[in-house]
């Protein structure tokens, strides 16, 4: 701040001393200048526990009577931390992609009404739960202290991610004379309930691992039963981004796991609720609903294929519950498998 | 004129990393930063490749032991691989029913596989389908004979 002596001004620049470690010089990697380039030092360190309530970066000097701003209730690094954070970040800036003009809209043609309604009652369904998918992190971001900036940023680059999935089913609703169909209601179930979660590790548990590894499966099958290329890309653009969060769970699990063991059986319990919604209708490849008949429908070619359709949608059902299976296990849950907690296997067994 | 190169080989997969490598459209729409080590499956022979950053850095081929140390493999019949190239070849990028994921769940047994049993790991191939695809995609631009000596792209 100038002030004026003597007729001269002057420049108070105090602020020049106050610094954090300084000489510090980030080496650029051969994938350029990443996040996890940039964690070097003390600028590299995140606490355990934070104390910072006031938004300063990390690393950055505190500054005397600050106040209080951010309410940040996700402080201890165990509640959040995941080993990978920097890399997942990176991998989700680097693989962006647009819903305008990275989707040859051009190849999209009118459908059979069957089908073309069929693929609208899905995108319905997808722009639904997608707001729930974004809106979710939205919120854990908020209530995280700036020192645990790498989950925080992968966190703000799924909501983008999923910005980019409800407006693209949006547009493949809107794109091929039909339109949006009743919503399926699945946001008031399992899903909804996923922002009803008190804690970090119980939202990811139910978002990241369970919702989002069921709706991975659900783009994979989009891809599959795509009828052209435009909805092979959204497809299978989508499904990447949902792997991408679906690590985010299975890492965080894993550092749960190691950093937190008192909190096993915690999580055993989320995964058991977790489990029960993958059997009701919030499951787009659940029986009985919506969905999954909008999806027999598009794999048969038609309702007078209905039941063909719904066979492959079984099969893919199963293969979902098993990939969920094994995603625990690598989360290193997988004794719920072995002591009979988990009813997965007999739902892989009587899937249909 | 460029000589027809025989799929598989190492010399194959070298001139579609060439391509690959060397084509900045690559790199986005959904394509960009992928680390893996994939292995193929064709017939009974085996290749490793090697995916850093946004370049598929290397090819080779490998015995069916390398198999364990991959993060995620892509088998199918020596067949099978032949059909999914040429309808590459023939539409210059993998056609709606020979897309990876496509031939991944269309099949009883699967595409993507590992031997670690990692579902992390086996992930990667979701996770990085794109760039699989755009790889495999790249292979419409090199000329390919496949191993019986049909030709498959001028």
């Amino acid at each position: 701040m100038a002030t004026v002596e003597n007729g001269t001004e002057q420049f108070d620049l105090g602020w020049m001393r106050r610094t954090g470690p300084w000489n510090t010089r980030a080496p650029r990697g051969k994938h350029g200048l990443t996040l996890a380039d940039v964690a070097v030092g003390a600028y590299g360190e995140a606490p355990d526990e934070s104390d910072n309530q006031t938004g300063r970066p990390r690393g950055a000097v505190a500054r005397p009577g600050s106040y209080r701003i951010g309410g940040y209730a996700v402080r201890s690094k165990s509640e959040i931390w995941l080993d990978n954070a920097s890399f997942l970040y990176e991998e989700a800036l680097q693989r962006q992609w647009s819903s305008a003009t990275d989707v040859p809209w051009h190849t999209i043609e009118p459908l059979p009404d069957d089908v073309e309604q069929a693929e609208c009652q899905l995108a319905t369904f997808l722009t639904e739960v997608e707001f729930v998918a974004g809106d979710v992190p939205a919120r854990w971001v908020s209530l995280t202290t700036p020192d645990f900036l790498e989950p925080r940023q992968v966190l703000l680059a799924q909501v983008m991610d999923e910005a980019r999935h409800m407006d693209v089913f949006r547009k493949r609703a809107l794109a091929n004379g039909g339109g949006l169909m009743q919503a399926t209601g699945a946001t008031s179930g399992f899903v909804g309930g996923i922002d009803l979660s008190r804690d970090f590790t119980e939202m990811s548990s139910r978002l990241h691992v369970s919702g989002e590894g069921a709706v991975l499966t659900l783009f994979r099958m989009g891809e599959l039963m795509a009828q052209n290329e435009a909805e092979k890309v959204i497809y299978r653009l989508c499904a990447q981004d949902e792997a991408r969060h679906v690590a985010f769970g299975i890492m965080h699990l894993r550092y749960m796991a190691s950093a937190a063991p008192e909190r096993r059986e915690e999580i055993h319990c989320y995964l058991d609720e977790a489990e029960a919604g993958i059997i009701g209708a919030a499951n787009p490849v659940g029986q009985l609903t919506p969905t999954s008949e909008s999806m027999a429908i598009i794999l048969g070619g038609g309702k007078a294929n209905f039941d063909d359709g719904m066979n492959k949608v079984i099969a893919i059902r199963r293969r979902q519950l098993g990939e969920y299976k094994k995603r625990v296990i690598s989360a290193g849950f997988g004794e719920r498998f072995e002591n009979g907690r988990s009813g997965v296997d007999r739902m892989i067994d009587h899937a249909a | 004129m460029a000589k027809a190169l025989a799929f598989p080989s190492v010399a194959w997969f070298d001139a579609v990393r060439a391509v690959f490598n060397s084509d900045e459209r690559y790199r986005g729409a959904g394509g960009g930063r992928c680390d893996c080590v994939v292995g193929l499956k064709i017939g009974e022979a085996v290749f490793v490749l090697a995916f850093e950053g946004v370049e598929c850095v290397s090819a080779v081929a490998a015995d069916d032991a390398a198999l364990v140390d991959v993060d995620f493999f892509l088998a199918m019949s020596a067949e099978d691989w032949r059909e999914m190239i040429t309808n590459i070849a023939e539409n210059d990028g993998a056609d709606l029913h020979h897309t990876l994921n496509t031939l991944d769940l269309a099949r009883d047994e699967g595409l993507a596989a590992s031997r670690h049993g990692d579902q992390f790991r086996e992930d990667l191939f979701f996770r990085y389908n794109q760039t699989l695809q755009f790889f495999f995609d790249a292979s419409a631009r090199v000329k390919t004979a496949v191993d019986n000596g049909k030709l498959v792209k001028l």
